[in-house]
């Protein structure tokens, strides 16, 4: 208890510092979006008034005559109240672009954490058990290749043949058009129909970790306790799960919490490509349009998840590894 | 005394990229019935490549390639993978090099004495397993309530009794120590020789010990075996070996340690480094090393042989009995006693 305390503790504070960084850091750099707008307002011809400067002002939710230090705690108490702004792009909250979308990134990211974790990890513990022989070639060596393909030119290739050309999945939207969101067969259905394809580019492009649990189960492998395992005349399997797997995973956790940023940021790209109405569709119209409120909720949310996945390692690896767990309670 | 294991022409190889290694090359010895033998010799003879391979724990690239090994008649090498894994524990267990790595490290000390009895069908219960695991942390004066605690909230000498708890368990018949004390320090080394030492009185197993301590191997064992680059050169009664050696190199292994009893005496070590076993000359491999070597010893490879009774040594021309003179050994004097009594005395 008190060590999930400290660590809350410590998400806090590094979620406060995010905050901070996050508010500083367009600040100082060359111009802001007042400008950026009124610029391309006066290159369309449009009217520039000190209304203008002053709605505009109102809608970003800062004026460039407040100094820096009132805006900060403006801005964080807005944050803390889930005030994030106004979208220049869509005209409606932060709060809520974000949220529609993040619902559906939310089920992508999570699947694929669920389905390449458990796919990787059961096959790394498979290839290392296995290791030397062509079944480990081959699964090693194809997962490898796999995994260092580009990700748009897996999604593009993946979207043209399997979606365009052969028609086997949809190619766009969550679910199909035509239904109402409901908690029914046929709605949960086309959602699964609709994540099949994005889904599998993404386990495909995270294959790589095949390769981690491979060498973490190996160097299991090699302890002691394993061939006191065997002494003992336990049978192979549990061998191989209680005493090497189990091992082997607890680096896999930690691997798992710091990739949880570069996974949010790679689903972008496949939301894009696939038409998938996740944040990554969000953001690509939100950059097009320099929306800047709306990236900069994106990045508080991207900080939130990262640390989140943080913390859920830290409590899984609490409960999993006891070395932790003595030493920090 | 009837044999328990008896192991003969035993050779292992390694598979390296450079072809085949052998790492104990025609290997024989056999351990009694209680008896406690000694293995000694340089890191990388080849000591605990037979421990292993006594329980045939060897994994690919290492494979037994030649040879047998018997345990009460049986052929050890001949088993399949069901009744070896009912031979290992049951029949031999083995306490390991490293105690400190060979518990594993997220699962509590009752989870992995349950793998034993489990493993060999030997409790109902959990329940049972408990109790019983309880009463074999008393045989080795651990606090019973300590049993669900997990490997690295104990101290290196409490893992290693839990380890031999561990190796008790299915009150084997044969017990290998693999340097079971190496990583702790002489007081602690002492207090679990001598619990190992009544229990082993106790049960009647027999043990294997492996140590780069020869005067501890001296006060242990019954006979003492010496091995150079995977051969056993030497093979001989725990007192003889040292104050009479008939292998050159188990004499300057005597001249390499302090005694336990003596007066500090110069040591003087053997010159030179172990051979290299991708690249054996042809010949006595100690040769090199060897300070009374002749031309003979570097054409022919000497065979292990029987000296007198009790005595075997591999050398073309060995040490005479009489040059015992040049070590006037307490260690004789000390030893001249029964040594059963001696070593619960020297403990």
């Amino acid at each position: 208890m008190k060590f999930i305390l400290s660590r809350l503790g410590f998400y806090l504070l590094a979620f406060v510092t995010a905050v901070t960084i996050n508010f500083f850091l367009p600040r100082m750099m060359p111009g802001d979006p007042i400008k950026s707008f009124l610029g391309r307002l006066a290159m369309n011809g449009g009217q520039i008034t000190p209304e203008t400067i002053s709605a505009l002002e109102a809608l970003y939710g800062y004026s460039t005559s407040t100094p820096l230090w009132q805006q900060f705690f403006q801005y964080l108490g807005s944050v803390l109240a889930g005030d994030w702004g106004m979208s220049t792009r869509f005209f409606q909250p932060v709060f809520e672009v974000l949220g529609r979308g993040m619902l559906w990134t939310l089920l992508l990211v999570g699947t694929y954490l669920i389905v390449s974790y458990t796919l990787t990890t059961l096959l790394g513990i498979y290839v290392a058990w296995k290791r030397g022989t062509w079944t480990d070639s081959v699964i090693t060596v194809g997962s490898v290749v796999v995994s260092s393909i580009p990700s748009v030119v897996m999604a593009l290739v993946m979207y043209f043949i399997f979606a365009s050309n052969l028609g086997w999945f949809p190619t766009s939207y969550a679910y199909h058009p035509s239904l109402d969101p409901a908690f029914s067969g046929e709605f949960i259905g086309s959602v699964a129909y609709h994540l099949v394809l994005p889904l599998l580019c993404m386990v495909a492009l995270g294959m790589g970790n095949v390769m981690g649990m491979r060498s973490n189960m190996i160097n299991q492998l090699g302890e002691d306790f394993i061939v006191m395992g065997w002494a003992k005349g336990v049978r192979d399997r549990k061998v191989m799960l209680h005493y090497g797997a189990r091992n082997a995973i607890l680096p896999m956790i930690t691997s798992f919490a710091m990739s949880v940023g570069a996974i949010f940021g790679g689903s972008l790209i496949i939301e894009i490509i696939f038409n998938y109405p996740g944040l990554g569709q969000v953001m690509f119209q939100a950059m097009l349009a320099r929306d800047y409120p709306l990236i900069q909720g994106y990045l508080l949310i991207m900080t939130m998840m990262v640390l989140g996945a943080n913390f859920i390692a830290d409590c899984l690896l609490f409960v999993l590894d006891p070395r932790l767990r003595t030493q920090l309670d | 005394m009837s044999k328990l294991v008896e192991v003969k022409n035993l050779c292992v190889d390694y598979i390296t990229f450079n072809g085949r290694v052998r790492a104990v090359s025609d290997v024989s010895f056999h351990i009694n019935q209680g008896e406690i033998l000694g293995l000694a010799g340089e890191s990388g003879c080849g000591k605990s490549t037979i421990a292993y391979s006594l329980m045939r724990l060897h994994r690919p690239p290492a494979l037994i390639s030649e040879g047998s090994i018997e345990f009460e008649g049986r052929d050890v090498l001949a088993m399949d993978d069901d009744q070896l894994r009912e031979f290992r524990w049951k029949e031999t267990s083995m306490v390991f090099q490293s105690a400190m790595n060979c518990l594993n490290p997220v699962k509590t000390i009752e989870y992995q004495f349950w793998d034993i009895f489990d493993a060999h069908g030997l409790v109902s219960s959990r329940d049972e397993s408990i109790e019983k695991a309880k009463e074999l942390l008393r045989i080795v004066d651990i606090p019973t309530e300590r049993l669900f605690d997990y490997p690295h909230q104990f101290s290196g000498g409490m893992r290693q009794r839990v380890v031999i708890a561990m190796a008790l368990a299915l009150k084997p018949k044969l017990l290998i120590m693999d340097e079971p004390t190496t990583a702790l320090d002489v007081v602690v080394q002492r207090e679990i020789l001598q619990k190992v030492y009544q229990l082993k009185e106790q049960f009647g197993f027999s043990i294997l010990f492996i140590t780069h301590d020869l005067s501890l191997m001296v006060e242990l064992c019954d006979r003492i075996g010496i091995m150079y680059s995977g051969k056993l050169v030497e093979l001989a009664p725990a007192k003889q070996i040292l104050s009479q050696p008939l292998h050159p190199y188990a004499h300057g292994l005597g001249d390499s340690f302090p005694t336990l009893h003596g007066e500090l005496q110069e040591m003087k070590g053997i010159p030179g480094t172990p051979l290299d076993l991708q690249n054996v000359p042809p010949g006595c491999r100690f040769a090199p090393r060897c300070f009374k070597a002749t031309a003979a010893c570097r054409e022919q490879e000497p065979q292990l042989q029987q000296a007198n009774e009790q005595r075997w040594v591999a050398c073309v021309d060995p040490l005479k009995i009489a040059s015992q003179t040049q070590q006037p050994e307490p260690l004789t004097q000390s030893h001249s006693e029964p040594s059963e009594t001696t070593c619960v005395e020297a403990l």
